[in-house]
């Protein structure tokens, strides 16, 4: 028992080293930042490199992405001018970055004003002051674990992506390239850890995340926006969605980061679809977030705690999870009675630990 | 202002060593997994580092390297007030062993109960300890044994015994090699020790005797966290032993009575002793190696030993009690961690003399239920300690289990070889 | 002067004074305290407790390996990652031969530098996130226990963000965060780098006098 949990532990400490080792391969391999870029003469074109030939027809080749000879491995490397970046770039630095920057403002705009309209949703029988438990210790563990991670990755990741347009105006150039570097290395460093922190999140959360018609209903009936009753398990489907978008993103952003992570395994064309994808899912995964962070602190009363001390108060079960709360006090009396069945049980309760 | 005194004592309680289980604890909360009373009710409050707060808080501020310049900073933890030491009355008392458990988990190797002990002194000055255990050092003090035993009740346990064996028992024997005292758990509740112990010396050839005045093992005052009261209790002993003149002092089947005579003693009586002590376990072992233990026969039943923690965690009994019950048990099994790591019975440490604590050691015991019924089958526990015995009946009884508790001792005594001689 | 001449100079040396005489102070603040001979009689040798039990309390324990064993990984990942890296960084090795003692060692590839980083970071992150979410932990822990956690990450951090080398603002933002932690250290929980000595040789001299190896 003891062992196999030994294992079980090593086997995770195993895979962290693992993946921090094909990081580091990556890391050291790919990332040079200290190259400047080579300076470009705008508009002329260098001339008699090849005596006889066409200069104009050789270069044209070349800026259609003939690859020449390269002495290195990596074949890839022979190509001089590959178009398709152009491409990229304006992708990149166009429309994902305009509208990935009102994505995340309407985020927070929606947010500003449900708060206007709806406010703090209160516990509304107030607390009971009885608590039930509702997420376990590794959950909790794993859910922040994850967070860390996700928000070291998303504030770096942010200044990569708008500081150029954002930072580099107020702190100059030469304080931006500070920032910039330091959040690569961080962003490379702390990339391997949220994605076993994922893959965990995946195991331990996938059973309560299964979708039904109870969800339909919910969702029918307007979610967290209704401010009626609306019957839900232990998670509902808004919470189940941002399960399934947390995992379903993470693992896309973890190949798509892997991806840049070893450069050299990829298509430069992949890489640039790796980067632009890689973007738009961490855009829009941190819009949610905004979203996933206000209601499980200021939205919703009581929420927070079932992720701190693993414990939510009865009254707050019953209103926002009925369902399950329901359950869970079913199981906690069957087991009192099954308790005082098998025997005496001195004190009053055993139940939860708040008691 | 009772608070006050607390934080003196409190301070008059730290050496070094403490000052070092005070400064160490990274709060990293090993020590409740080790702790019984929290892991029954999983209630934070019971991690044992914490039941010492108030006496952390006291040291940081007026006695910890650098109190000076936080308190002139103003940044020094705030005082100890009264209503905090009563708050926590119930962590130092009624959640405490003394068990020492915690401490082997702890990566800083933190001795919480030797921590607990000093702080109970804080304790009692605030006179915020329990009413029980005030009460049964009162009488400990008042007519010399916390139970109220009388001379003339030992004297009548004695008569009943000698009746029984046929062996006059003699009191005060100048002279005498061993002096045997007793726990009051023992003389009220199992008289038949002393029988059991007049066969076993008569076999072996021991000279002993027991003292009249001072033939009172437990010291409530070590419970208590009153080194007066302690002290005085134990001077009794001490006094009886060196004026009969005897070469050792047999401490009795109770765990607290061995840690307050032979480790905090001397230190108490700030004196080395002018006899020697011996836990009853050490000089059965050390009879049944010279063959002076003759027993017949074997107990068929299925049975497992409970180890004092102030035996084996803190009094370093382990060995002795295993090769005696091999002596005279055929189906001797060990539960889980038996040895340095088995866990306390509930009722140490004061826990038993203290009423407010009832239910909470009942809660506790089911740790110890658990090991039992995971070994399956288990008729007897042994034990070698009074009070555990006593609290393990209890506790048995409360949990309907079907499960009787033995005293070692007894246990040989009934297996004695009386016609070997 | 620039910030990194002013980090790697002034004020470094503030920051080891306060270190080593803060650090020392605290120590011998706590032997001072003294302890009365015991006067009860040995059953067996107080240092060889005192010995044993500093080791045994670093090694998982029988009995408690499952329950701690979070902890356990944890922690071990953290502080061998921990020393790894300061012992074994490049810079940490040029640095300590050029200001400090003149020797040097082998140093830690790049790749093993930075696989040793993630391990060391996973640990350190792994103990925080349960001291947030560990009702014990919690029920435990004050402002100390999170100042002394997140200083040393931020000095892990921007150990690793000025790993490039080619950047003198992020070594200085490096020496800077150390500096700050080397001054909070002797006031802090942090010093249980060397307390843990003290409290584990007191506790085994007790009980190993006794004869007991707790
Ligand atoms: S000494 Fe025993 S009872 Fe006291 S805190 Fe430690 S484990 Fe708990
Ligand atoms: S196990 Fe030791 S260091 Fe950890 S919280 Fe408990 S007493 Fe403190």
């Amino acid at each position: 028992m003891i062992l196999s949990r030994l294992w079980r532990g090593l086997a995770g400490l195993a895979l962290v080293l693992v993946v921090a080792w094909a990081a580091a391969a990556a890391w050291t391999g790919a990332l040079d930042l200290d190259h400047g870029a080579w300076a470009q003469n705008q508009g002329t074109v260098p001339g008699n490199v090849h005596g006889t030939s066409n200069d104009a027809d050789f270069w044209r080749q070349i800026r259609r992405g003939m690859p020449g000879k390269v002495s290195i491995p990596n074949p890839q490397a022979g190509v001089l001018v590959q178009s398709q970046g152009d491409n990229w770039r304006a992708i990149r630095n166009g429309p994902v970055l305009f509208y990935g920057g009102i994505l995340l403002l309407a985020s927070l705009a929606a947010i500003a004003l449900f708060f206007l309209i709806r406010g703090r949703i209160r516990i509304e029988g107030g607390r009971s002051g009885r608590t039930i438990p509702r997420f376990s210790l590794t959950e909790r563990i794993i859910h922040w674990f994850v967070a860390c991670t996700f928000i070291l990755l998303g504030i770096t990741g942010l200044f990569l992506l708008f500081g150029k347009h954002l930072l580099v105006p107020i702190i100059g150039k030469a304080a931006f390239g500070v920032i910039a570097n330091a959040s690569l290395q961080c962003h490379n460093l702390f990339g391997p850890l949220f994605i076993v922190g994922i893959v965990a999140m995946f195991l331990v959360y996938l059973r309560d995340n299964g979708f039904n018609m109870v969800d339909v209903r919910w969702a029918l009936k307007g979610g967290v926006l209704n401010s009626g009753h609306t019957s839900s398990e232990k998670n509902n489907a808004g919470e189940k969605i941002w399960f399934w978008m947390a995992v379903l993103g993470g693992l896309s952003l973890s190949v798509s980061g892997l991806m840049m992570e070893f450069p050299w395994w990829p298509t430069l064309e992949l890489l640039q679809w790796a980067n632009i994808a890689h973007v738009v899912v961490a855009l829009g995964l941190i819009a949610v977030a905004f979203g996933h962070i206000y209601i499980g602190t200021l939205g919703v009363e009581g929420a927070l705690e079932g992720m701190t001390k693993g414990e939510v108060d009865v009254n707050w079960g019953l209103e926002h999870h009925d369902l399950w709360a329901e359950e869970v006090l079913a199981e906690i009396e069957a087991s009192r009675t099954k308790r005082r069945s098998d025997g005496y049980v001195p004190g009053v309760q055993q139940g939860s630990p708040a008691e | 202002m009772t608070a006050e005194k607390a934080v003196d004592a409190f301070l008059g309680q730290i050496d070094a060593a403490v000052a070092s289980y005070l400064e160490s604890c990274v709060h990293c909360g090993e020590c409740a997994e080790a702790c019984h009373f929290y892991e029954v009710t999983r209630d934070p409050k019971y991690t044992p580092t914490h039941k010492l707060k108030p006496m952390v808080r006291a040291y940081k501020r007026h006695k910890a390297p650098f109190s000076g310049l936080r308190r002139a900073l103003g940044i020094a933890p705030s005082e100890v007030t009264l209503e905090e030491l009563q708050e926590w009355s119930p962590l130092v008392y009624d959640a405490c062993t003394m068990c020492a458990r915690c401490t082997l988990v702890c990566p800083m190797g933190i001795d919480i109960a030797t921590s607990i002990r000093k702080m109970r002194e804080g304790m009692v000055a605030a006179g915020v300890a329990p009413q029980g255990l005030v009460e049964a050092s009162e009488r400990a003090l008042e007519k010399g044994s916390p139970l109220g035993v009388t001379l003339k009740a030992l004297k009548k346990q004695i008569a009943d015994q000698e009746a029984e064996t046929g062996i006059p028992v003699e009191l005060d024997k100048k002279g005498a090699d061993y002096m045997v005292i007793l726990s009051a758990m023992e003389v009220l509740g199992f008289p038949e020790v002393i029988g059991a112990l007049s066969r076993i010396f008569k076999q072996a050839g021991v000279s002993w005797t027991i003292p009249s005045a001072g033939f009172e093992g437990t010291n409530v005052g070590v419970q208590l966290g009153s080194r007066d009261i302690a002290r005085e209790l134990l001077a009794r002993v001490v006094n009886a032993a060196e004026t009969l003149e005897v070469k050792y002092v047999i401490s009795p089947e109770c765990g607290h009575a061995y840690s307050a005579l032979k480790w905090e003693g001397p230190n108490l009586m700030g004196r080395p002793y002018k006899f020697e002590v011996v836990h009853i376990l050490e000089l059965l072992e050390q009879l049944r190696a010279e063959g002076r233990l003759r027993t017949k026969g074997k107990d068929g039943r299925r049975l497992t030993y409970h180890d004092p923690c102030q035996l084996v965690r803190r009094g370093g009994l382990a060995a002795q009690p295993r090769s005696l019950l091999h002596q005279v048990a055929d189906g001797f099994v060990e539960m889980d961690n038996a040895g340095l790591g088995n866990y306390c019975c509930g009722g140490g440490g004061g826990v038993s003399s203290n009423e407010r604590a009832e239910e909470l050691r009942f809660k506790a015991f089911a740790k110890k239920k658990e090991q039992v019924d995971k070994l399956g089958g288990v008729e007897a526990m042994v034990t070698s300690c009074a009070n555990c015995r006593n609290v393990l009946e209890e506790a048995v009884d409360e949990y309907h289990m079907d499960l009787e508790i033995l005293g070692l001792t007894e246990l040989l005594a009934e297996y004695l070889d009386d016609e070997a001689a | 002067m620039t910030f990194l001449e002013l980090t790697e100079g002034p004020l470094w040396y503030v920051a080891a004074t306060v270190f080593v005489v803060g650090a020392a102070w605290r120590l011998l603040g706590i032997l001072r305290f003294g302890r009365k001979p015991d006067l009860s009689v040995p059953r067996a040798s107080a240092a060889g407790g005192a010995i044993g039990a500093v080791i045994r309390h670093s090694l998982p324990r029988h009995g408690f390996a499952e329950r701690t064993a979070y902890h356990i990984i944890a922690g071990y990942m953290f502080h061998l990652g921990l020393f790894a890296l300061l012992l074994f960084a490049a810079p940490h090795i040029t640095f300590i031969h050029d200001r400090l003692l003149g020797v040097s060692w082998p140093a830690l590839p790049r790749w093993g530098f930075i696989v040793v980083a993630e391990v060391a970071f996973a640990g350190l992150i792994m103990l925080w996130v349960r001291r947030i979410c560990d009702p014990v932990m919690r029920q435990i822990s004050d402002a100390d226990d999170h100042a002394g956690t997140w200083l040393t990450f931020l000095a892990m951090l921007t150990g690793c963000l000025a790993l490039q080398e080619g950047n003198d603002v992020l070594r200085g933002i490096h020496m800077l965060t150390v500096e700050v932690w080397m001054v909070y250290f002797p006031f802090s929980r942090l010093m249980h780098a060397f307390t843990f000595v003290l409290s584990r040789g007191y506790m085994g001299a007790t009980y190993g006098r006794r004869g007991i190896a707790p």
